[in-house]
């Protein structure tokens, strides 16, 4: 056996003596990316295996954690000329038809695989990979606004069919290796790394005459052939389903589905050509560089933590959770999940019984767990009516209701059961922390912790830090974040923090433009169609209407002024008994065949708006949004302009086409949104008016992010 | 410029369009030859003087593939002189065909040109000629739903209801059924014969003049499931952002039917009919054909028929009947109700929810039965129009002569 590598040192060669060869990238850094080094690496590995005699196969494997990362998304964000990236794609692709066409070659999937990693995979004539959860495979990169783009939108329905293939590829679906060849991403499992190379090694020489599928004569199409009429529904229905689910606001999943459609009909070869042109066309367009800017880049930057303060770990081990309603049970269920200890306290023994069923049906959908292992989460977790019981917790997380006086006497109740050096969480969606803090013993140890609902799945926390909390507090309650699984953004103190201020002027717009006499149906439709996740009266009548009016209160009271008509649209509404969703209807109705605009709106609205339409109302639902983050900007309660939107799109699901409310801003050009705001506020209202920031950022020719 | 004549009209009754039906035994250039060897016959007409056969055919493809009118024609022992060509506007191409024939005509360029359609839809299924209006790029860059969303949009914005459309349908059947049993359509149909000259079908068979309006309501509809389940209704979002639920009306009920059929229509200069010692029964005032939004697809037939009547020099109120095709009962009802037109005007003697629509025949179809329709009630104009695939319209104005 002789061990050599290449000569950039990238890639490990050898070959054993039944003449396999196995090629280890282990790129500089901590992973294997595609960039042009990989390009080199794998010329030169390729290279090296022409000269072996006698070569039966080769192996692909990986020297780092993952397999293959996929495209080194650094240059990709930097590439504006669709001529070079063709030219780049069609050096890649040409390696790896050389890498399909040649002996039989398997990948050695010891790690994850995913976009362009999955891509190097399926130019291989068989995927083994290693039977853990923790390894992930598939073509993630529509949500990153482009598409694969080194033939996973051909390999991939020439190898599973097209209607799985458009099911993987058009949602970005991720499948962990356990799954993975039920879905027929990977051929076979291996226990251990070791055992993938043995089970590699075996196969090649089980199918010395391996070649790719769509490289034989025979080939057939798995399931309905191209052009065929039950490809055409296959077709059609994914067009309408993927279009229901965007708006058309995602045009990259768009491209996805009409590459594989006009590539399957073609020959292997030239079907890459037409994946290349949509790949290429994408990923230079603004809309893939503000994407890939924030849902890559700024999310892995908060996500790492960077910037803030470190605990080496939260050392917490009893957590106490007051209030059982939805929220304090969910936080409860992540909390045990994550090995921690926790009592849930309320005042009321039937809050505490759903909570305790919630968190049995969570763990029951946990199915990866064995029965056991649900038990054990369960079982960390202890329902009480007694403060007593929360004796000697280290983090206290108070959940209950929204009311100032209420959060005091909690407060000022449970705090004394706090370990020495533990951490005070409040979990508010408004309420100004510090303000919360007057009552504690110590506001050192006070902090936000603003976790969205459903907790089990919504990403997002909004951490908030008034003046007195200390860096160790927050150092720890980032710590937690992390250890339950969550996104933790970091924001300065004020009513509504960040999050809420955004989204209440989303939904509070939404009302607005009805009270102005625009068609509720137009509303919904133009948000959706502007790239916001929820339609603003479906998320308001949601969130319900009554709580929206207990939220003008207290707003008032922080000195907000609250005086448009949609606010007092809101307000009829509730004093009508229209509440919302949960009370039987809000804006909407909801019958058996879904939800549809009450009847009854229309005559509850005198105005007529001079000018409507789909364009104009998706820009003032977006604007009004963006200049709440400007403004958030100003009072210093955002203090990395990252974290803008990486919150607004993973919390309150800000229109994540846009990349962000910053971004959005940068891609108007300033000067002229500043103009087109001064506008709106003239003919809409001041809460239109630009801040001083924007004035003085236009002034200056400033962005809030580089462009590219 | 020649004034363009119709000197006749014939069809060959529709039969249903599955393999159950009578003409499902029948080639489709066959079920064209004989529609064009009687329109010869019963003219005497010298084939050598036919300058061209025009004819109208959807799906192109299978048995009808490679320029059916050319070998319909050659089939039905027209003179090698006369050659063929085959045309597709969708649901409009029967009646394209007679209006190019009357251009054609009308230019000086030629003297008489045969037209008129075929379509088989029991042997080629619609839309087994694929194109792009199947392709997800041209969905993005375009918008196409199938033609039964488009029918339901249709009746949505213009506030037709389910019973209107089962109405309409009930009465359609009513119409039809009185027309075969006081024979008024025998004067154009042409039984189907076989090799053997046995009529293989002399009626149209789709009709179901038991239709009720209790029957219809049970029926439930066709394209709710895609459109509300598939998202195919969202995909008309674009264009109507303002519709917020799509009213699923239609159904196989109060749809036209799927049938196959063929039709051929002589027209000719006045000079020429002299000549050959034809009399002409109607002339071609004008014809028009438009394009719309495709989303909604079948509205044409009021544009097209506005701008054929206004080229005619007349107004709504000189049009004494009208042939608007019944491709689902939303249109001729949106007919009625946008152009203020009474019922009484419209497909007298029923429409293709009772008879059926063989694609690439009916618009020719239509023709003739408005001019046998004309004659009878001894009236003097009329409009043929139709709905179009991918948004457009086609409308043709006759006048007695």
């Amino acid at each position: 056996m002789s061990i050599e590598t290449t000569a950039n040192g990238q890639a490990k060669l050898e070959i054993d003596g039944d003449g396999i060869a196995t090629i280890t990238l282990q790129m500089e850094g901590r992973a294997n990316k595609i960039n042009d080094t990989f390009g080199e690496t794998l010329q030169q590995a390729i290279a090296w295996t022409k000269k072996q005699e006698g070569l039966k196969g080769i192996i692909l494997a990986s020297g780092h954690k993952d397999f293959c990362v996929g495209a080194d998304i650094d240059r990709l964000y930097k590439e504006r000329d669709a001529v070079n990236l063709r030219g780049r794609l069609a050096q890649l692709n040409g390696m790896y038809r050389e890498l399909e066409t040649g002996v039989p070659i398997v990948a050695a999937l010891t790690g994850s695989a995913l976009g362009g990693g999955y891509e190097l995979a399926l130019a291989t004539h068989h995927r083994i990979a290693v039977n853990s959860p923790k390894i992930q495979l598939g073509l993630p990169e529509v949500n990153l606004g482009v598409i694969p783009g080194a033939g996973g939108t051909q390999r991939l329905p020439r190898m599973i069919g097209i209607q799985a293939a458009l099911e993987h590829i058009a949602q970005g679906k991720i499948v962990r290796a356990p799954k993975a060849v039920k879905a027929g991403l990977v051929d076979a499992l291996a226990d251990s790394p070791e055992h993938v190379i043995d089970a590699a090694k075996a196969w090649i020489k089980a199918n010395p005459k391996a070649t790719q599928p769509w490289d034989q004569k025979s080939f057939r199409f798995p399931g309905p052939r191209p052009g065929s009429d039950q490809a055409r529904q296959i077709f059609m229905a994914a067009c309408a389903m993927l279009f229901k689910k965007t708006a058309g606001a995602f045009p990259a999943a768009e491209a996805a589905v009409a590459s594989i459609q006009e590539g399957v009909a073609l020959t292997f070869e030239r079907a890459i050509e037409i994946e290349s042109r949509y790949f290429a066309q994408l990923a230079t367009s603004d809309q893939a560089k503000d994407m890939l800017r924030t849902l890559w880049f700024h999310r892995t930057a908060v996500d790492k933590l960077e910037g803030q303060p470190k605990a080496e770990a939260h050392g917490f081990s009893k957590v106490g959770i007051l209030g059982a309603g939805m929220m304090g049970a969910g936080l409860a269920f992540v909390t045990a999940k994550a090995g921690m200890q926790v009592v849930l306290k309320d005042i009321a023994q039937q809050s505490l019984d759903k909570a305790r069923a919630h968190c049995e049906a969570e763990a029951g959908n946990l199915r990866h767990l064995s029965k056991d292992e649900q038990a054990e989460i369960l079982g960390r977790i202890g329902y009480t009516l007694s403060v007593d019981d929360l004796e000697g917790c280290q983090l206290v997380i108070e959940a209950v209701f929204e009311n100032l006086e209420l959060k005091h006497k909690v407060t000022q109740e449970t705090e004394p059961k706090l370990a020495l050096g533990g951490v005070w969480a409040s979990n508010t969606s408004a309420i100004p922390i510090a303000d919360l803090a007057k009552v504690s013993r110590d506001a050192t140890h006070f902090i936000g912790l603003h976790f969205f609902s459903p907790v089990e799945k919504m990403q997002l926390v909004e951490v908030i830090t008034p003046e007195a909390t200390s860096d160790d507090t927050l150092g720890r309650s980032l710590a937690y974040c992390k250890a339950i699984g969550k996104l933790p953004v970091v924001v300065g103190d004020g009513y509504g923090f960040y999050t809420t201020r955004v989204f209440s002027a989303y939904i509070l717009e939404g009302a607005q433009l009805v009270a102005e006499g625009h068609d509720p149906v137009v509303v919904e439709w133009a948000a959706r169609k502007a790239g916001m996740v929820v339609a603003p009266l479906q998320v308001f009548d949601e969130v319900t209407l009554s709580l929206g009016v207990k939220g003008f209160k207290q707003g008032r009271a922080y000195g907000k002024t609250l005086d448009i008509a949609g606010v007092k649209l809101v307000e009829t509404l509730v004093d009508k008994g229209r509440v919302g969703k949960a009370g039987g209807g809000g804006f909407y109705e909801y019958g058996k065949d879904g939800r549809k605009i009450w009847s009854g709106l229309s005559e509850l609205v005198t105005q007529t708006p001079d000018a409507t339409g789909v364009e104009l109302i998706g820009r003032r639902l977006l604007a009004i949004q963006a200049l709440e983050a400007a403004r958030a900007i100003e009072a210093g309660v955002i203090k990395h302009n990252r974290d803008a939107e990486v919150a607004a799109i993973f919390g309150i699901g800000f229109a994540p086409n846009t990349g962000g409310p910053l971004s959005w801003m940068d891609r108007q050009g300033l000067p002229a949104l500043v103009q087109e705001l001064d506008g709106y506020a003239d003919k809409y209202g001041e809460r239109y008016r630009p801040p001083q920031l924007l004035r003085d950022m236009a002034a200056k020719g400033e962005r809030f992010f580089d462009a590219v | 410029m020649p004034d363009a004549y119709v000197f006749d009209a014939v069809r060959t009754p529709r039969g249903r369009g599955k393999d159950s039906g009578s003409l499902y035994t029948v080639r489709p250039v066959d079920l064209l030859a004989q529609t064009l060897r009687a329109l010869a016959d019963r003219n005497e007409l010298d084939t050598s003087q036919v300058d061209d056969v025009v004819m109208g055919c959807v799906t192109q493809t299978g048995d009808q593939g490679a320029c059916i009118a050319r070998f319909a024609a050659l089939e039905a022992g027209y003179d090698v002189d006369a050659p063929g060509v085959t045309l597709n506007r969708f649901c409009g191409s029967g009646l394209q065909a007679v209006n190019d024939a009357a251009a054609m005509v009308a230019s000086g360029f030629y003297d008489l040109v045969i037209a008129g359609g075929v379509e088989s839809m029991s042997r080629v299924k619609m839309g087994s000629d694929g194109g792009a209006i199947w392709d997800p790029k041209t969905q993005w860059n375009v918008g196409s739903v199938p033609q039964g969303i488009s029918a339901d949009l249709l009746a949505t914005l213009n506030g037709i209801t389910r019973h209107d459309a089962d109405a309409f349908a009930v009465e359609s059947q009513r119409r039809a059924a009185m027309a075969i049993e006081t024979h008024k359509f025998d004067k154009s149909i042409v039984p189907v014969v076989d090799e053997s000259g046995v009529t293989v079908l002399a009626r149209d068979e789709y009709p179901r003049p038991d239709t009720t309006l209790d029957k219809l309501s049970g029926l439930s509809p066709s394209f709710e499931m895609m459109g509300r389940q598939f998202g195919l209704d969202s995909l008309t979002k674009n264009e109507y952002p303002q519709v917020e639920r799509i009213d699923h009306i239609h159904h196989a009920g109060n749809s036209s039917g799927i049938v196959d059929g063929a039709a051929a229509v002589l027209v000719a200069t006045g000079e020429k009919g002299k000549a050959l010692g034809l009399t002409p029964r109607a002339k071609i005032r004008s014809v028009a054909v438009v394009g719309t939004d495709p989303i909604l697809m079948l509205a044409g037939p009021m544009p097209a028929t506005q701008k054929a009547v206004a080229k005619a020099g007349m107004t709504m109120g000189d049009i004494d009947l009208f042939e608007v095709n019944e491709a689902f009962a939303a249109v001729p009802l949106a007919f009625m109700k946008q152009l203020e037109v009474p019922h009484d005007k419209v497909n007298v003697h029923g429409g293709a929810i009772a008879l059926g629509h063989p694609l690439g025949a009916t618009g020719a179809m239509l023709l003739g039965t408005l001019l046998d329709t004309l004659e009878e009630k001894n009236l003097s104009t009329g409009v043929v129009t139709l709905c179009i695939g991918g948004g457009m319209g086609i409308a043709t104005v006759i006048e007695r002569v």
